[in-house]
């Protein structure tokens, strides 16, 4: 990696190491990421909300840290955006959506908490499609987020505004939330490294839910050993989320540098057949595989048929929990509120046909329509059997294989409002990275390829067995060993310059 | 409503009748999904936290201590334990409802297919009637709404409404019936019976007044010996075992009237009037509702081993029915008594720490004490058993005294009400008082010789035939003494002087 030019070109590994050796003040690394943002984000709006006081308060504790000589913790100073669906005390969690507009935490989420007791600092909220419905980060209230690859072009979603934020270097690492897809896909979209980690390695407490059985929070991060670090402070059972899991947590940070010797690999071909996998994309995976190949691992064949009705397992399940989750955004406790109700009903649908957007009623109609009396065994039922299919196939393949390879999403970045009225297209975004989210198991995107034409970043995606995210990154870093790829989007070569 | 209007209607239609009830679980230290605690009343929303507000965010996490609770029921209850079991959410929207989906039990229940046993009826009319338990499942309790500008707070003209959620979120279990149950007396036995295994379990204190135990009734009746059944009207706000009774009766005979009229009884939810003594159909907006049940995806379903259930079993406390069969047999208590005192808990764990301190042979007088004096002072001072006063010991030592011959009853009597003033033992009050009955021959014996010398008279009478003269001796010696002679030992010294 090229040495870094700017204080916000520093990776979190480099900031912290600086603040620990006194040559980088945590306020110099906060305010750099500031600075950042207040120049960027009117052209990127990767934020909802940025937060300035809780940022330097953060930093200031770490800088009191160092200048007391304590012991400092592993993401001392490091700047960190937040997807806006996780509660943080001092700010508004806001989903992107108009019914919480106005929403103060009462409480921070756990993942939060952790990642901020780690030393992080917390720059602000970051944009999203609404309630993380979507692939584009289009179906924000407060308007689209840009990637800081092409300005015209949308992040991905639904953690779009956490993406562009690392891609754009307005922050160091970032945390989203992962349903189908929407840390990876977004990572894909924009250069940067994302992780899903294995479903209960992080604890769901305080993350706004959209799917209670699928979302898990995760890192972005510029490098894989940052996402590592990440990872490694927000993993582990929480006594507030029964589905978190009393896992030992290894020491991802560890592994990086092994190697991928006699690493069992299994290159999804199926999944590169498709129709809609670009073929710079495929051509991308399959260079990917032949690298690892070269390093030393063994790299085979594998086919997951059932994965593709993985897509319409996700657009039963997801809904239908969704419709659940949401029924508590009703006007009466908090968030948006019809003034002349006439009734307590008038109130809850004025109140919510107000506050949500048309992808959140879409869904909440689709997930309400499949639970109903005398559909629940065709839709929810049988994308249940779906599910369990899938999971068994997954087992299968991770007899034989330690990973699988395959790409992140079937293109490369679309143009904002490309695939805005064709909900089915941009369903279609997530085609890879649902059937993990199905099986609970881990994936990580990483880089592995700018396309030729248009100079978009190309993700890839490692897929590992449940709670072995250890090996997962040991892969993922092998390969950004081995391809040092510059992912410097135009848009921060401009401002190097 | 004349009782004889019910026995009527009952000689021509069975009643066929199935009891839903909710019982909260207040003895535990926190919510069902929180650590809020449960306690009833208190400042409106002052027992809250995100998860029982349903805030952005938050999650449930099973309250341990309630699962085990709600299979302790099951178990005591006869019924089987589910092996593998788990949480659905029942969706609709209310404003006491903070997520807008309750997290209830659906088609996994933890406890199915269980009986009670229930006594009805006293005397020679008494009989046992066997009814089905079809479902023991846990919930969440909703919060409270209160209606302000209407008519005694109901909904109905209301300006306006508030919610407090103190209550949300309290676990709550629920038990449905099969529709085994035939008359009201046997509803209301069923309930009563429930209830005091329920607080044998120390699982709930089944307050029916603050609702921490809520019974519904499914209701409908047939032609004597026909099999179909008939339509049910669904009973709620029975505030009490008496109310459960009487609009089980009123509604038993409204349907029948409505039959015989030539009417048809329509499905509908009623609710019992207990001022106007008579059920009457809700404004009913009777939508079928679509819960959309589907399984709570916040959880992990949960997976009872043998030994997990065997460890709940042993923790099953003595049932009041076989507490009542111990004291009968073991004490020789007549059943009436001891059916009384072991449906009670604190009232048998007195009863039984007194029964060791003064023995089991004294057990019977032990138990008209308890059942007599202490309950008599129990409702006059509105004490609960554990802080009237009275201990154990004290009553065991009162009752020794009398066996003892010591005092008389009547005397022991007036210990009792001194005891129960001032604390004291009522070995220490006997001595205080000088009230220690003289059962000396000796002393007695000099009384009498002095008695029968003042008064020949009588001895002649008494010698000459009028034996009935004796009583009256007695009292003169008793007079002599205060009051103080043992008038057993005063009968015999007595008889030996004059029949000599
Ligand atoms: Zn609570």
């Amino acid at each position: 990696m090229a040495e870094p030019r700017r204080i916000v070109d520093m990776t979190g590994a480099q900031i912290a190491d600086a603040i620990a050796r006194k040559e980088l003040s945590a306020r110099e690394a906060a305010e750099a990421a500031l600075a950042e943002i207040e120049a960027l984000e009117p052209r990127v709006h990767a934020f909802n909300q940025v937060t300035p006081e809780l940022a330097l308060q953060a930093a200031e504790r770490i800088d009191a840290m160092v200048a007391s000589g304590e012991s400092l913790p592993p993401l001392a100073g490091v700047p960190v955006a937040i997807k806006d669906n996780m509660n943080l005390i001092g700010t508004r969690t806001t989903c992107s959506s108009r019914i919480l507009e106005n929403y103060e935490s009462v409480y921070t989420c756990t993942a939060v908490e952790r990642l901020l007791a780690a030393g992080a600092v917390p720059v602000g909220k970051c944009n999203m499609d609404e309630f993380a419905f979507g692939s584009s980060t289009e179906n924000s209230a407060f308007g689209p987020t840009r990637n800081p690859w092409d300005l015209e072009r949308v992040p991905g979603g639904s953690s779009g505004g956490s993406a562009a934020a690392v891609a754009a270097r307005m922050a160091a690492v970032s945390l989203g939330s992962d349903t189908g897809g929407s840390i990876r896909q977004p990572g894909a979209l924009t250069g940067t490294v994302a992780v899903k980690p294995t479903y209960g390695r992080v604890s769901r407490y305080g993350l706004v839910a959209f799917a209670s059985s699928l979302d898990q929070i995760g890192p972005f991060a510029r490098t894989v050993e940052d996402a590592a670090a990440v990872l490694q402070a927000i993993a582990g059972k929480d006594p507030m989320d029964a589905t978190s899991v009393d896992e030992p947590v290894p020491d991802y940070r560890a592994g990086l540098e092994a190697g991928v010797e006699g690493l069992r690999v299994g290159l999804v071909t199926d999944m590169l057949e498709m129709e809609g996998c670009a073929g710079e994309v495929r051509a991308a995976v399959e260079n990917a595989a032949r690298v690892l190949a070269d390093l030393g691992a063994e790299v085979g064949e594998v086919e997951l048929p059932m994965s593709r009705h993985g897509l319409s397992a996700y657009y039963v399940i997801g809904p239908a929990e969704a419709s659940s989750n949401l029924a508590r955004f009703d006007g009466i406790r908090y968030g948006h509120r019809v003034k002349d109700a006439e009734d307590v009903l008038d109130l809850y649908m004025r109140s919510r046909a107000e506050g949500f957007g048309p992808e959140t009623i879409r869904r909440v109609m689709l997930g309400t329509y499949a639970l109903s009396a005398g559909y629940y065994e065709a839709y929810y039922g049988q994308a249940q059997k779906t599910r369990t299919l899938i999971i068994r196939e997954f087992a299968d393949a991770f007899e034989r294989f330690d990973v699988l390879l395959t790409p992140t999403s079937p293109t490369v970045a679309f143009g904002i409002g490309e695939k805005a009225s064709d909900p089915l297209a941009m369903y279609l975004s997530d085609v890879y990275t649902i059937p993990l989210n199905l099986a609970g198991l881990p994936g990580i995107s990483v880089p592995v390829a700018l396309c030729s034409e248009s100079g978009l970043p190309i993700g890839a995606q490692i897929a590992a067995r449940h709670f072995d995210e250890a090996t997962m990154f040991r892969a993922a870093a092998a390969l950004e060993r081995a391809l040092g790829l510059d992912m410097t989007p135009p848009l921060v070569a401009e401002r190097q310059r | 409503m004349a009782k004889d209007r019910l026995n009527e209607v009952l000689e021509r239609y069975e009643a066929v009748i199935g009891l839903e009830i909710h019982t909260e679980l207040t003895s535990l230290n926190s919510k069902m999904f929180c650590g809020c605690p449960v306690e009833f009343g208190g400042e409106p929303n002052t027992r809250v936290c995100p998860v029982c507000l349903g805030m952005p965010g938050a999650l449930p996490v099973p309250n341990q201590a309630a699962v085990e609770a709600t299979v302790l029921a099951g178990l005591a209850l006869e019924c089987e334990i589910a092996r593998f079991s788990q949480f659905h959410r029942k969706n609709y929207f209310y404003p006491d409802m903070p997520k807008n989906y309750q997290i209830s039990q659906y088609d996994l229940p933890f406890c199915a297919h269980g009986h009670l046993d229930v006594e009805v009826g006293e005397g020679d009319a008494a009989y046992v009637t066997r009814i089905g338990i079809t479902r023991i499942h846990l919930e969440e309790d909703t919060g409270k709404m209160i209606h302000v500008g209407g008519s005694e707070g109901r909904i109905a003209g209301a300006d306006h409404s508030l919610v407090d959620f103190n209550r949300a979120g309290t676990p709550l279990i629920e038990l449905v019936t099969e529709p085994d149950i035939r008359t009201p007396e046997e509803a209301r036995r069923f309930a009563q019976t429930l209830r005091t295994i329920f607080l044998a379990l120390g699982i709930s204190d089944c307050s029916m007044e603050e609702g921490s135990m809520r019974v519904d009734a499914n209701v409908s009746i047939r032609p004597r010996g026909a099999v179909e059944l008939g339509t049910k009207a669904e009973v709620k706000n029975m505030n009490s075992f008496k109310a459960l009774h009487d609009a089980l009766a009123y509604e038993i005979v409204r349907q029948a009237d409505l039959v015989d009229a030539g009417g048809r009884v329509v499905q509908e939810t009623r609710h019992w009037d207990a001022a106007a003594k008579r059920t009457s159909a809700l404004r009913s907006k009777e939508e079928a509702h679509d819960y959309r049940y589907f399984p709570e995806p916040d959880m992990v379903p949960f997976e009872f081993t043998e030994e997990w259930i065997a460890a709940i079993r042993e923790r099953l406390p003595e049932l009041p029915a076989a507490r009542r069969d111990r004291y009968v047999q073991t004490f020789g208590l007549p059943k009436h008594d001891a059916r009384l005192i072991a449906e009670d808990v604190p009232l048998a764990q007195f009863f039984e720490q007194a029964v060791d301190a003064a023995g089991a042979k004294l057990a019977k007088p032990v138990a008209n004490w308890v059942l007599g004096e202490l309950s008599a002072h129990l409702n006059a001072t509105g004490a609960a058993v554990g802080s009237c006063g009275i201990t154990p010991e004290m009553l065991a030592e009162l009752v020794v005294l009398v066996d003892e011959g010591t005092i008389s009853g009547k005397q022991a009597k007036e210990v009792f009400a001194e005891m129960a003033e001032s604390g004291d033992m009522p070995a220490a009050i006997v001595e205080r008082r000088g009230m220690r009955q003289v059962s000396d021959t000796g002393a007695i014996e000099a009384v009498v010789v002095k008695v029968l010398a003042e008064h020949p008279a009588e001895v002649e009478s008494y010698r000459s035939g009028k034996s009935g003269l004796i009583g009256w001796f007695v009292g003169q010696v008793m007079r002599e003494m205060r009051g103080q002679a043992n008038p057993a030992v005063v009968n015999e010294v007595l008889k030996q002087h004059l029949d000599q």
